[in-house]
Formats: structure tokens, C-alpha cells, sequence
């Protein structure tokens, strides 16, 4: 679904990212792993089309999308769920849920209201709250408000930033749980973690390093040899 | 004072205050949109009435004036952002700072006017009456005579402002405009094309000023100095409004045409003094505005 070949990135005078080489196909759940500032947000950013390519190629659903702006990409399939979840405060949950699926073009007030419906049987909990302002929902509240708000796209490629952060046990379980299934489904999820967490439920990770990808192995490897990834994390 | 000239100042405050109302809305749903504003808000409005007036003197219909006026500010607006706000960006490195558009935008206004000194004179002038007959048309009010025309402008107003809030809450692009003003990337994510809502918005925003325009001609006297002083009082009556609540700018905008109406009676000499010390007072009792808690919105 998404293939990155040797790509490289940075904003402004800065290079970010270096000869990164990455795939994700149909059905396959990846976390890239890697500690604070280690470069996960520009790896999103740069897929996601909001930071400059600089180097190598990046294919999406079969088609070059390095230089296509980030609006065009997101209604064609590659969602973006950022960090910090981006909740739109003033607009209520049930608005948050429609502002993305709002800009697909042809999507009937239908099939949004039928999106809505499976999102709220996903997270319960959102269909209690959906007349709430976005802004008054819990941390885990919103990281599903963000998922759900992302999948009303019905994305192709899911890309998540660090959707643990700062989520009760419990709200991760779910969350990550929710992510396993769609992968299971087909949907291609990559998630960017600085938690182990979320190799329990991978197929396979990758370990990024100041910029540049230094490991790749099948999560169960290094769910099992939690040297490697201390090493690599340090 | 009188029944009848309280009567009467206190509609021409609520008539005023609508009109600034409707520009303060203008400069602030761009400047919370987009962090920047049109420090010529007050100048389209200018353009406006005296293409209004222009036409309505050559015996055009109010109904097609209306919607004249309307599309070419609609197209003064892309224009701005074309011309003077989207380059800026793409210089960003190059030139100024962060509030290079404030030169741009009142460059803009400058330009304006003295094309409309050029076109229309420096002398001050009347536009016919919109919606009565002659300008004198009069109602009675609880005994007191009131000009039917000043009625249907406060009408007018205040539609208007409604109609920018089921703007900004019910429509497609009224929300795009509201994700733009929490985050653009996050906006850009959600399939929204960021740069077609930032020409919208100051699209919107001269739309306003067409309205205000519009109204404004024949209860004031249309002249080519008159912008500067409507943007002043926007960005007094905003601030007043906190920016924020939703009812806050048209409270804001209320009191301040109050203000300025019942002063002028007492004081003509220094009648637009006032309005602005009240703007004072309040902000120093209440730094955030009247209704200033809530964080910042388009509304
Ligand atoms: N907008 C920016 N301008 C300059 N440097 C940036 C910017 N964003 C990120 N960086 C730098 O790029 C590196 C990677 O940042 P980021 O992708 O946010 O890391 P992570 O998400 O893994 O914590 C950091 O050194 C950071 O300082
Ligand atoms: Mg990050």
C-alpha cells in the first residue's frame, strides 16, 4: 500500500530524514519504533505529504505521491491521525466525526451518517458523548475520537503518531485492539510508537535512529529480545 | 432628554452597532482563520458604498445593486489574498517578518483611497435611500417618529449576522473554516484544501464589508476617509467581544454604537471620544473581553 525508497527530508535548512526504506502492504500492521525526536513525526509528516521530499520516492496505492499536496492524499486514502490527536475543540464529537468524511467528494449525508453509526458501535463511549464538544472528552476519549474521525475516511493506509501517549492501560487496550482488527480486515496501519506496547499487536517493526531506520525484524523477534531494542533505542 | 430623542439615539445606536458588527466580524473571521486580517476592512466598505451609490443614483435596482456590489467585493477580496497575503508566504525567508501583511494589506487600503478620491471626489456625499421611498419616510413608534429606512438597515444588520452564524455552524465550508482556525495541517489531514478555505474566508470577510457597505451609504455620508474609521471601531468593538464568545463582538458592537450615539448627543465636539474611553474601561476591568473566558473561535 505504501513503499518508501530511500527517502530523505527536512524542513527548512534542516535534513530530517535519511535513505529511508519502508513498506507496508494490504492487511499489515507496522510500528516504528524509535525515542523522542529520533524523527517519527517527519517519517508521518513526510508520507503524509505536509513535509518536503527531498530524496528517493514514495509510492501510495501504486501511484508517485511525493509532491502531492496533503488534502489530496488524505481524501484519496492516506489518513493521518497526528499527534496530540488534533481534536477540534469548539466542534462537538459528532461533528469532529464528519469534518474529514465532509471533504471526500460524492459521500452522501447516507453513507456519513452509516460511517458514523459503525464508529460508534467500535467506541461506544462516543456515541454517549457525540452532542459534547470535543474539547471536554477524556485523553483516551479523544484518541478514539481521533481514530474514528480518521477511519470515517475509509483510509487505505491508517498512519498513527504515537497513539499511546499518555493513555490509561485500560483506553490503550481498546485502542490498540480496535487497530488490530482493522488491519485484519485489510486496512494497511502504521503506527509510530516510542512504547513497546504496541508490538503486541504488529507484524512487524522498525527501529529509527537519529533520522535513519537501523533495525527491521518481525515484532514477535522483538517483542522477544528486549536487548536488541534497548540497544537500539539508546 | 426626550422620549422621542431617546428613541431615536438609541436606534441609531443599534443601527451603528450593527454595522460594526458586521465589519468586526469580517476582520476577525479572517484574523482567526488565517492569523491575519485585512487592515483595509474599513476601505472595502468604503468601495462599496460608493459603488452602491454610484448605482443607485444611475436608477439600478436595490436587488441588483445588492448582488453587483456583493460579487465585485467578493472579487476584491480573492484578489487581496492573491496579491497581497498569499506571496507573502511563499517569501516568507525573503522579506519582512511574520507581520508583513499589515503593510500589504494597508498599502492595499491606501490605494483605494485615493482611487476613490480620484473617482468620486473628496467632498462628502449622500446615497438614496435602499428600501423607502424618500429618506424621510417616518414610522410612529410609541408616538415617536422613526425613520422606516434606519428600521430596515437595523433589520438588514442583523439578518446578516445570523446568517454568517448558520454560515460558520451548519455548512460543509463554515466548518472547514472553523478546522482552519484550530490547525491548518491538521485541517490539510482532514481532506481540507487549506488554501481554497483562506481565499474563502477573505472572500467572506469583503462580503461583509459589501453588506456593511451597502447599509451604511445612506445613514452616513459616503466619503473617501470613511474606512479608516469603521476598522478602527471593528478592532475596538472585537476586542470589546473578547474575540471569542459568540455573542461577545455583537454585544461589543451594541454597546459601542450606544455609546457613540448617546455621546454624540451630549458632545458633538468629541462625540467619537467616548465610545472608545468606554472600550477602555471595560478592558480594564475585563482584560479578555466581556465574555473573555472561552479560547478563541471564529464565531
Ligand atoms: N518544524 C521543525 N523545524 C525544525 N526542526 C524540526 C521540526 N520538526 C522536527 N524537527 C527536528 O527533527 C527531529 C525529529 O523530530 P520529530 O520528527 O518530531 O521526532 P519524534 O516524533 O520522533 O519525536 C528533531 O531533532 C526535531 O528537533
Ligand atoms: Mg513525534
Amino acid at each position: 500500500m505504501i513503499r518508501l525508497e530511500k527517502v530523505s527530508s527536512g524542513i527548512g535548512s534542516i535534513d530530517i530524514l535519511r535513505d529511508i526504506d519502508l513498506t507496508v502492504t494490504r492487511g499489515e500492521l507496522v510500528v516504528v519504533l524509535g525515542a523522542n525526536g529520533a524523527g517519527k513525526t517527519t517519517l508521518l509528516r513526510t508520507i503524509s505529504g505536509l513535509v518536503e521530499v527531498r530524496g528517493g520516492s514514495i509510492k501510495f496505492d501504486g501511484k508517485t505521491s511525493e509532491g502531492a499536496k496533503a488534502h489530496e492524499l488524505a481524501r484519496s486514502g492516506l489518513v493521518h491521525v497526528p499527534q496530540g490527536r488534533q481534536i477540534i475543540p469548539t466542534l462537538t464529537v459528532e461533528e469532529n466525526l464528519a469534518i474529514g468524511a465532509e471533504h471526500l467528494s460524492g459521500l452522501g449525508r447516507d453513507e456519513i451518517a452509516r460511517r458514523m453509526e459503525a464508529e460508534y458501535e467500535r467506541f461506544p463511549v462516543l456515541k454517549t458523548r457525540r452532542h459534547i464538544l470535543g474539547g471536554s472528552l477524556s485523553g483516551g476519549e479523544q484518541q478514539m475520537l481521533a481514530v474514528s474521525r480518521g477511519l470515517m475516511m475509509a483510509p487505505k493506509l491508517l498512519m498513527l503518531d504515537e497513539p499511546s501517549l499518555g493513555l490509561a492501560p485500560q483506553a490503550l487496550q481498546r485502542i490498540l485492539a480496535a487497530l488490530g482488527e482493522l488491519a485484519r480486515t485489510g486496512m494497511a496501519v502504521l503506527m509510530v510508537e516510542q512504547k513497546t506496547s504496541a508490538l503486541q499487536i504488529a507484524d512487524r517493526a522498525y527501529v529509527l535512529k537519529n533520522g535513519a531506520i537501523v533495525h527491521h525484524a518481525p515484532a514477535a523477534d522483538l517483542r522477544n529480545d528486549a536487548d536488541v531494542f534497548r540497544h537500539y533505542m539508546n | 432628554m426626550s422620549t422621542a430623542n431617546f428613541i431615536q439615539l438609541f436606534l441609531s445606536g443599534l443601527t451603528m452597532g450593527a454595522l460594526y458588527a458586521l465589519t468586526a466580524k469580517g476582520l476577525f473571521i479572517a484574523h482567526l482563520a488565517t492569523t491575519r486580517m485585512n487592515f483595509g476592512q474599513g476601505e472595502f466598505l468604503m468601495i462599496a458604498a460608493y459603488l452602491s451609490m454610484t448605482l443607485l443614483l444611475v436608477g439600478v435596482r436595490v436587488i441588483l445593486v445588492t448582488v453587483l456590489v456583493i460579487a465585485l467585493l467578493g472579487l476584491k477580496g480573492w484578489g487581496l489574498e492573491r496579491i497581497a497575503l498569499r506571496p507573502l508566504d511563499r517569501l516568507k525567508s525573503l522579506v519582512g517578518g511574520q507581520y508583513s501583511w499589515v503593510l500589504t494589506t494597508m498599502g492595499v487600503a491606501l490605494i483605494m483611497q485615493n482611487v476613490a478620491t480620484l473617482v468620486w471626489g473628496k467632498s462628502s456625499q449622500y446615497s438614496p435611500p435602499l428600501f423607502s421611498a424618500s429618506r424621510d419616510n417616518v414610522v410612529k413608534i410609541m408616538g415617536v417618529g422613526v425613520f422606516v429606512e434606519e428600521l430596515l438597515v437595523i433589520a438588514a444588520a442583523f439578518l446578516v449576522v445570523g446568517l454568517f452564524y448558520v454560515f460558520l455552524f451548519l455548512t460543509t465550508h463554515g466548518r472547514a473554516v472553523r478546522a482552519i482556525a484550530f490547525n491548518r495541517e491538521t485541517a490539510a489531514l482532514l481532506g481540507i484544501d487549506v488554501t481554497r478555505t483562506t481565499v474563502l474566508v477573505f472572500v467572506i470577510a469583503s462580503v461583509l464589508a459589501a453588506i456593511s457597505g451597502i447599509l451604511v451609504g445612506p445613514i452616513v455620508t459616503v466619503q473617501p476617509h470613511m474606512g479608516l474609521v469603521f476598522t478602527v471601531k471593528a478592532l475596538a468593538v472585537a476586542s470589546l467581544g473578547g474575540f471569542a464568545n459568540p455573542l461577545g463582538v455583537l454585544a461589543g458592537a451594541i454597546i459601542f454604537g450606544m455609546a457613540e450615539s448617546f455621546s454624540n448627543y451630549f458632545n458633538s465636539a468629541f462625540g467619537d471620544l467616548y465610545p472608545l474611553l468606554v472600550v477602555l474601561a471595560l478592558l480594564v476591568v475585563k482584560p479578555s473581553g466581556l465574555f473573555g473566558e472561552a479560547k478563541a473561535d471564529v464565531r
